[in-house]
């Protein structure tokens, strides 16, 4: 029995997955193929936009966290807790794009480039944030603890790529991604361009799905809880 | 005088008390009542400022002033618990607590509070862990920082946990002249027969408004 | 009815300090720790090549006291968990801020006791007699990076607090926000070691550090404050 909403969301859903569809396609045969490099250069478009959506997550949990802190709501949290699970899930893919780019191009698994070092330890913080969620009562004190850690994490990420950064250009390793857009062909850059938007959009639509999800679940706890208590 | 407005409390959707109000002025006792488990000591962790109601307010006057922070003027006990340093001694606790307040108090000072509860033994005061002590003995050391505190506003959870006749009687005392000093105090308590005389008033946690 | 912050704040670190003193085994397992895990890589190394011992001598002693450290901070907040202690300070009319300053100070203390004998006696087991391992300014550096990996320590043991699965919950939060703080200090350490004072990276390094441990003590102040209000 599907609700009116049940279809908007299935009609918002099938869209958003059209665009990534449609992304792939563009990413396959509307960039050219690099000389250097060879096909294995697409994945460039997985993984830079997974990487933004990564760090973007972390801005959006700081916003959601900030935000909790000051109106202590449960509905936050839940907007916080689904932009963590998506910010993992992106920061895993980038790591896992990250390695496999990283392997036929400059015949290592991992490289300890600044920015995937810094999504490794990203990924440990939003898995961090996971569990202290997921091992606290809801509650007002959950909702300060996480909002803080939140904060913390966001505020975190900026000082964590400069070190890592400033160390590494000590050893100038091989920078994962090339950039400068004149020697990028203007096809390759609006398949980027085109990938982080498409991205971007997709993992706002899975953090909405999520948060109506934890919402629900939240909904039906009180609701077991309303039949044990008196008016 | 502690007034207390249209306090409500909810715990992950599910209302512990609704719509509660009271008015604490120098010598009330206030018996909070009501069956196991419905809330009384969560409405005192509320009034100590340990939780946050969902609605309602807590003003705190003293001495024709509003105090800002009502801590400074409420010592909470809890139930079943002390607040003690375990790994410390009695002496030690109680310098603790009381310097907290802004008290500076000598050794004198913090043996004549451990007198009446008998605690006062050289043995069982300086470099005896009270983590040895029995649950009496721990509940009588709480009570005797309630003594040292310079605070009119006590709340009381189960303040006779553990107790046995003797203290009983100590207590009774003590609390009979922190009322008739001025002080005012809130308890919860299974047990009223040793406060029947100086209970002033009643309110039932389970039923809306308290009444 | 309530003493000044400067006032609580002394009580407070007193309190601390006799908590340590109280029960010897909180003061001593972390030193002891460390100078045996110096001693386990003495003997797993075995005697070193002359270029290398001032990079192990730093990696060795930098981890081993971090490891350390990060035992005594997660366990900060222990004496004040029995007896619902904590819950009692939070009903006295307590300064937020002089809580945070007595417990970092408490750590600063108890940090150097661990940090100062770990990095002498790392010094002592590998120096020879071309190789100078004792600087007081690589003391400086350590105790520098101590003060920016307390802050975070205090803020993380007190948002872990009513957390359950701490044990694994804090070192994956804590290992990767000090990131910073530790890369700028071993950078530091060995170039001071190796180029010596009047290094110009040096001066940059160190003044990272100094940024970092700034960042993280307003931090540590602020949020520390947001845990434990319920306003």
């Amino acid at each position: 029995m599907l609700t009116s909403e049940d279809k908007r969301e299935f009609v918002i859903g099938s869209f958003v997955q059209l665009l990534i569809i449609l992304h792939w396609l563009m990413a396959f045969f509307y960039a050219p193929v690099d000389v250097n490099q060879g096909p294995v250069y697409r994945i460039m478009f997985l993984h830079v936009p997974s990487a933004i959506t990564a760090f973007g997550s972390s801005l959006g949990l700081c916003v959601f966290s900030v935000l909790a802190l000051r109106d202590r709501s449960e509905r936050l949290m839940a907007w916080s807790k689904g932009t963590a699970e998506v910010g993992l899930i992106f920061t895993l893919l980038t790591l896992a794009t990250g390695s496999i780019w990283g392997r036929p191009t400059w015949g290592t698994w991992w490289t300890w480039d600044a920015r995937l070092t810094t999504t490794f330890l990203l990924a440990l913080l939003y898995a961090g944030y996971l569990l202290l969620y997921g091992s606290m009562a809801p509650g007002t004190g959950r909702t300060r603890v996480c909002a803080v850690l939140g904060i913390l994490i966001f505020a975190d990420v900026p000082v964590i790529y400069k070190s890592v950064t400033w160390w590494r250009t000590l050893h100038q390793p091989p920078s994962m991604i090339r950039e400068g857009g004149s020697t990028m062909d203007p096809e390759i850059l609006w398949t980027l361009v085109a990938g982080i938007l498409v991205m971007c959009i997709y993992a706002a639509w899975l953090v909405r799905v999520r948060g109506r999800n934890i919402m629900l679940a939240d909904e039906i706890e009180s609701a077991s809880y309303a039949t044990l208590s008196a008016p | 005088m502690l007034v207390i407005s249209n306090l409500s409390f909810k715990f992950r959707h599910r209302r512990l008390f609704h719509d509660l109000s009271l008015t604490s002025g120098p010598g009330d006792l206030w018996h909070i009542s009501g069956p196991n488990g419905v809330g009384k000591s969560t409405f005192l962790s509320v009034v100590a400022g340990l939780l946050n109601p969902s609605s309602g307010a807590i003003e705190l006057t003293w001495e024709q002033k509003s105090v800002d922070d009502r801590r400074s003027h409420l010592e909470y006990l809890p139930a079943e618990a002390n607040g003690l340093y375990l790994k410390m001694d009695a002496v030690q606790n109680l310098k603790f607590w009381s310097e907290l307040r802004g008290l500076r108090l000598d050794d004198g000072a913090i043996f004549g509070a451990l007198e009446p509860w008998g605690l006062n033994h050289p043995l069982l005061r300086d470099g005896f862990p009270t983590e040895k002590y029995s649950t009496g003995m721990k509940r009588r050391l709480a009570l005797a920082r309630l003594d040292l505190s310079p605070t009119p506003g006590w709340l009381l959870d189960e303040p006779l946990y553990g107790l046995d006749q003797q203290a009983l009687t100590v207590f009774r005392e003590r609390l009979r002249n922190h009322l008739s000093r001025g002080g005012f105090a809130l308890l919860v308590s299974h047990d009223l027969e040793p406060f029947r005389d100086l209970i002033t008033g009643s309110m039932d946690i389970a039923k809306k408004g308290g009444v | 009815m309530k003493a000044t912050a400067g006032n609580q704040y002394l009580t407070l670190v007193r309190q601390g300090l006799r908590a340590e003193f109280v029960d010897k085994e909180r003061l001593i397992s972390p030193v002891l720790f460390a100078l045996t895990m110096l001693v386990l890589f003495a003997f797993a190394l075995g005697d070193l090549d002359q270029s290398l011992r001032i990079r192990i001598y730093l990696a060795e002693t930098l981890l081993t006291a971090i490891f350390a450290l990060q035992i005594s901070f997660s366990r900060l907040f222990e004496p004040d968990r029995q007896d619902r202690v904590f819950d009692l300070l939070r009903t006295y009319p307590i300064s937020y801020t002089a809580l945070f300053l007595a417990k970092y100070t408490l750590v600063l203390i108890l940090g150097s006791a661990t940090l100062v004998p770990t990095m002498l006696f790392g010094a002592f087991l590998h120096q020879s007699a071309t190789i100078q391992l004792f600087s007081w300014t690589v003391l400086g550096i350590s105790l520098l990076a101590l003060a920016g990996l307390g802050a975070l320590g205090v803020l993380l043991s007190a948002l872990t607090l009513k957390a359950q699965a701490r044990q694994i919950l804090y070192p994956l939060l804590y290992f990767p926000m000090t990131t910073p703080v530790l890369l700028a200090a071993v950078q530091s350490a060995r170039l001071c070691l190796e180029v010596g004072l009047g290094s110009p990276e040096l001066k940059s390094w160190l003044g990272l550090l100094a940024a970092f441990d700034t960042i993280y003590i307003t931090l540590g102040v602020l949020l520390f404050t947001e845990l434990m209000v319920e306003s």
